[in-house]
């Protein structure tokens, strides 16, 4: 604490970031909280309908729960990518001597460009009319009966669509663990060598604890990250065909601005941000539980 | 150029593996092993940059020769045409510039006010600080979807849709935080001592801020605005439902436009455009990396 500090200078410091985030931020959550409460179409009379939105959401519509299931996959295919790709990479990269700067570089760089410019690129990369590269290459490799119409093929269209996510922020979450990998102390890891242990038990026993705080902060960004995953589903597929690339974001989105339904809308999106707290706790309790063990 | 030097100037433990490894292992034999996490490397890196290699090639092909073409092969003639069409189609000029004006509106925003947040809670300190600090951790947890259907309502009330505001402000809203933490933990490294010497001297805490805190933050300005830059760059939830107007559409918006303008898809000249729009990012990108990378590494790896 600074000595000569005024209580006055203190709300000069905190009052204008305070102000935008309450207006952009806290305010808009209160009133989504609020109008799950009502049902409003924008324009005429907001009528209160008490907890029937959310009666409705979890008991008597399909599209909501397929829209769960779907982000459930669609996060899982998200995070093996971008956890279990980001580990693998950083751990390899670390027994390497030179182009590491290189190769961080190179592989953030797909976090740089935007959602929109990965829908249209991963579009073409699935094509099958012109050719794309997954079925040129499948084709290639002598898998030519796997070549398909991915994102208009409803068993695959859901992986397409996570795939991108997943690709473009596997870069993000390998620099993070790899600046973690390498503060593991040297001398432990002699020691550990010294006593014979393998690569695979050195990496059990002794860099894979080391990092467990970060691995936690990156499970929790990149769960949270793969919950709200909205623009690549929404701008490749929006949602189709049927209801089979659908989440819960896109769900919401439609509901919001095509059905114009404010009020189930609301209802969606605060069932999101319980699901991301849960989420968080969850990974929280069971990494806690695994470490007590 | 000189290196933007680490945007956390504390001593970095992570910085580089210690060179002095036992005489024998100086120059260790091609095992197995090293060679084969070179080559899984390699693979995944090819993963990662020939898509947009593609891109960049792809956009240099003629119709014909995408339409026909093996999609791997070089193009056998290379065109500018996709891009003069790219430009006479879109609204490339006026998306760049509409991007430009958000990015450095919020930006400013978040500098400005995340430092500041910041100085109030990490160097001048009060009494509810942990209860500020929790509230702008919500910030960082609630996926930004919450905000969207309120704000609609609330821009159309105030008569705020349509215009630079309506996007600038919820951007700046939810970078915030983060922003604020990255702030706070660089403010942590600032010796007390500076602070005590310049209070003994009389300086109160707003000079403090404007002559010791913000120069000496200079480094984790660039981080936070590069950081920052990548996502406002980037935005396509709050362009696409707080704009309608073809004047005030930012890149994202303007990309997606562009197959419904043209009917069919004009996939080369589509490409073209991606290419011109990443470009200053890009390029921003590769310059400042150095930078960047060692801000989030040092952040991140605080736990």
């Amino acid at each position: 604490m600074l000595p000569n500090r005024s209580r006055l200078s203190v709300l000069v410091f905190l009052l204008p970031p305070l102000l935008l985030y309450g207006v952009a931020v806290l305010f808009p959550i209160m009133q989504s909280l609020f109008l799950s409460f009502f049902s409003w179409n924008g324009i005429s009379d907001m009528e209160f309908v008490g907890l029937a939105n959310y009666v409705r959401m979890l008991t008597a519509d399909d599209i909501f729960w397929r829209s769960f299931f779907n982000a459930l996959g669609y996060l899982a295919i998200c995070l093996v990518l971008q956890l279990g790709g980001a580990l693998v990479v950083a751990s390899l990269l670390t027994s390497m001597r030179r182009g590491r700067d290189l190769i961080k570089t190179l592989y953030l760089l797909p976090a740089v460009i935007s959602t929109v410019a990965i829908a249209f690129l991963f579009v073409r990369i699935y094509s099958i009319e012109p050719v794309g590269l997954l079925n040129q290459l499948l084709h290639w490799i002598g898998l030519g009966a796997l070549e398909r119409p991915w994102l208009s093929d409803i068993n695959t269209v859901l992986a397409a669509v996570s795939a991108p996510e997943g690709w473009r922020f596997t870069g993000l979450y390998m620099l993070i663990l790899y600046a973690a990998l390498l503060s593991v102390p040297q001398e432990l890891e002699e020691a550990a060598r010294l006593d014979g242990a393998s690569r695979w038990q050195l990496f059990t026993k002794i860099r894979f604890p080391h990092i467990m705080p970060v691995w936690i902060t990156t499970t929790i960004m990149a769960t949270t990250y793969g919950l709200r995953g909205f623009d690549i589903p929404y701008l490749m597929t929006n949602g189709g065909p049927g209801q089979s690339s659908e989440l819960l974001t896109t769900y919401m989105y439609k509901t919001a601005f095509t059905s114009t339904d404010f009020g189930y809308a609301s209802t969606i999106a605060v069932f999101i941000v319980v699901e991301c707290l849960v989420a968080v706790g969850l990974i929280l309790f069971m990494l806690k539980r695994k470490a007590d063990a | 150029m000189t290196a933007p030097a680490a945007p956390v100037t504390r001593p970095m433990t992570v910085s580089a593996p210690p060179p002095s490894q036992p005489p024998s292992r100086r120059r260790p034999k091609p095992s197995l092993h090293g060679t084969l996490s070179k080559v899984i490397i390699a693979l995944i890196v090819i993963v990662q940059v020939y898509p947009l290699a593609w891109l960049f090639i792809t956009s240099l092909r003629t119709e014909h020769d995408f339409a026909t073409g093996d999609p791997f092969a070089l193009p056998k003639a290379i065109t500018f045409e996709n891009y003069a069409r790219a430009f006479e189609t879109g609204n490339l000029g006026m998306n760049i510039l509409n991007s430009f004006i958000v990015t450095m509106g919020a930006n400013v925003l978040i500098v400005l006010l995340g430092m500041m947040a910041a100085y109030a809670l990490q160097v001048l300190g009060f009494r509810f600080s942990k209860f500020v600090r929790g509230l702008f951790l919500i910030g960082i947890i609630v996926p930004v979807q919450i905000a969207l259907v309120p704000l609609f309502i609330d821009y159309a009330t105030i008569n705020l849709l349509d215009t630079y505001q309506s996007m600038i402000i919820p951007l700046a809203g939810f970078a915030l935080p983060m922003s604020i933490y990255l702030f706070c933990s660089f403010f942590e490294y600032i010796p007390r001592e500076t602070y005590e010497a310049a209070s003994l001297d009389g300086a109160g805490p707003y000079r403090i801020f404007g002559l010791i805190t913000l120069p000496l933050s200079l480094n984790t300005v660039v981080t936070v605005v590069l950081v920052n830059s990548i996502f406002i760059w980037n935005d396509f939830i709050f362009a696409n439902t707080f704009v309608l107007s073809e004047g005030l559409k930012t890149i994202p918006l303007g990309l997606q436009n562009y197959i419904g303008a043209m009917g069919k898809t004009d996939w080369t000249a589509t490409f073209a455009a991606v290419c011109v729009t990443i470009t200053p990012l890009l390029l921003v990108f590769l310059v400042l990396n150095k930078a960047m990378i060692q801000g989030l590494e040092s952040g991140a790896t605080k736990g």
